[in-house]
């Protein structure tokens, strides 16, 4: 038995580092998907715009830049899903998830800033993602991704 | 404008499929991509290697034989000139320049290398009790170069492996995969080719020394040593048991005569350690 696990060591490292990916990613992402929805839901009353603001004289109290960001790392499963996907072409569906928590994450992270500053609204909302570590998807190392969310906090003149 | 606030359950951007179904699907839609490749490939390769002009065939043996120290063995290359010596004047083997060459290794074995280059293991040789039988060995690796039979068996292999790391690249752990698992399976010849090269042999070995004598001792030796073992369903050669047979019956049917085989010469004897207690193996 334990021969036949050292003669063919690289393949039951290649299955374990799925099974760790698979296991660990998916626990991962249900917790973080319930927080944020959770989250979300909290602060749902701040408002929140990609607009401009145009506000009459006199009734911003204050404004100032708040940003959140999530740096959230790929898996060696998603990863072979991705890698075979390049084969096929369509959706590379394991990654949606990713880019998805990651920005939401941002975005709460953001709120949560304004909120504690007491901000009423954010507005000019901005996204921006961007990959950390240029070897993602290549060779045998697995990178990440950033999303950061920027806005315009304003807090108003409110009696 | 009022601001209505409300939470959205749904999520566009992510897709409801489970991720273990995609990878079934993935994962099945290679493999049957690799089992149709691999059946292409194998009938592409039989036909192909039929046109490969020798010329091309002692280029690539050139690459390939960098691995075995280039030290030509003169006792054996008498032994195989005077096979060569007696092949029909049209035989293709002579666009070949062979080379034969002995390494230092316990197996009882042979190999066919691309381009002309016969290996023999220095176990064969202390082995071997007769010039005929010795005979018999080189002229069934000559019926290989005369089907083309080694490069047959690299095309499956080769293809697949080059095919993999064109796909995932050199360094992929799937590469490494692909190789160790075809060219290592794709590394033994047919059954079929195996007794067409015995033929060949058999023919060969009637027109150098005139008789059949000591064709089967090789085989023999295989059954009484390694008689216990039962690796066959698998094996890619065709019992030593059934290749005797086959042999036997091929002289009985062209009346070929069977004398008492010649003793090996002294100048290979010399080459070798007897002392060394061999292994036989059966992929000859």
């Amino acid at each position: 038995m334990l021969e036949v696990i050292f003669g063919n060591l690289d393949l039951f490292l290649f299955l374990l580092l799925m099974a760790v990916g698979y296991s660990c990613g998916t626990i991962a992402e249900k917790r973080h998907y319930k927080s944020i929805i959770r989250r979300e839901k909290e602060l749902i009353k701040l408002m929140l715009v990609n607009a401009e603001g145009h506000f009459a004289d006199g009734a911003v109290n204050n404004s100032f830049l708040v940003s959140g960001s999530m740096v959230v790392s790929n898996d060696y499963f998603k990863r072979l899903l991705a890698i075979l996907r390049n084969f096929f072409g369509g959706r590379v569906k394991a990654y949606e998830t990713l880019i998805d928590r990651a920005r939401r994450e941002a975005i709460l992270r953001m709120k949560e800033e304004a909120k504690a500053k007491g901000a009423h609204m954010i507005v000019n909302l901005r996204l921006e993602t961007s990959t950390i570590g240029r070897s993602a998807n290549k060779k045998n190392s697995v990178g990440s991704i950033e999303a950061l969310a920027y806005g315009t906090a304003v807090v108003m003149n409110r009696p | 404008m009022k601001f209505t606030p409300k939470h959205i359950d749904e999520n566009v951007n992510v897709s409801k499929t489970h991720p273990l179904g995609e990878l079934a699907w993935l994962v099945g839609g290679m493999l049957l991509l690799a089992l149709v490749f691999y059946l292409v490939l194998g009938v592409t390769a039989d036909l192909a290697v039929a046109k490969i002009p020798i010329k091309a065939e002692v280029w690539l043996g050139e690459h390939f034989v960098a691995s075995f120290e280039a030290n030509e063995d003169e006792a054996l290359r008498r032994r195989l000139q005077r096979l060569l010596d007696n092949l029909p004047a049209d035989s293709p083997l002579h666009q070949y320049t062979f080379t034969v060459q002995l390494v230092k290794n316990e197996e009882a074995n042979a190999l066919a290398l691309p381009g002309g280059h016969i290996v023999v293991f220095s176990g064969l040789v202390e082995q071997a009790e007769s010039e005929n039988e010795l005979a018999m060995v080189l002229a069934h690796e000559l019926g290989h170069f005369a089907h083309r039979d080694h490069l047959k068996r690299l095309g499956r292999g080769l293809g697949l492996t080059v095919a993999a790391i064109l796909v995932f690249g050199e360094d992929s752990a799937i590469s490494r995969l692909m190789s160790n698992l075809f060219l290592a399976t794709e590394s033994g010849y047919s059954r079929q080719q195996e007794s067409d090269a015995d033929r060949f042999g058999l023919e060969l070995l009637v027109n150098s020394f005139g008789h059949a004598g000591g064709a089967t001792d090789f085989f023999a030796r295989v059954v009484k040593k390694a008689g216990r073992r039962v690796p066959y369903l698998l094996a890619s050669h065709p019992h030593p048991e059934d290749r005797i047979e086959e042999l036997q019956s091929l002289i009985r049917e062209n009346g070929y005569p069977v004398e008492k085989s010649a003793p090996l010469g002294d100048d290979l004897l010399s080459e070798t350690e007897p002392e060394q207690e061999a292994e036989t193996a059966v992929d000859q």
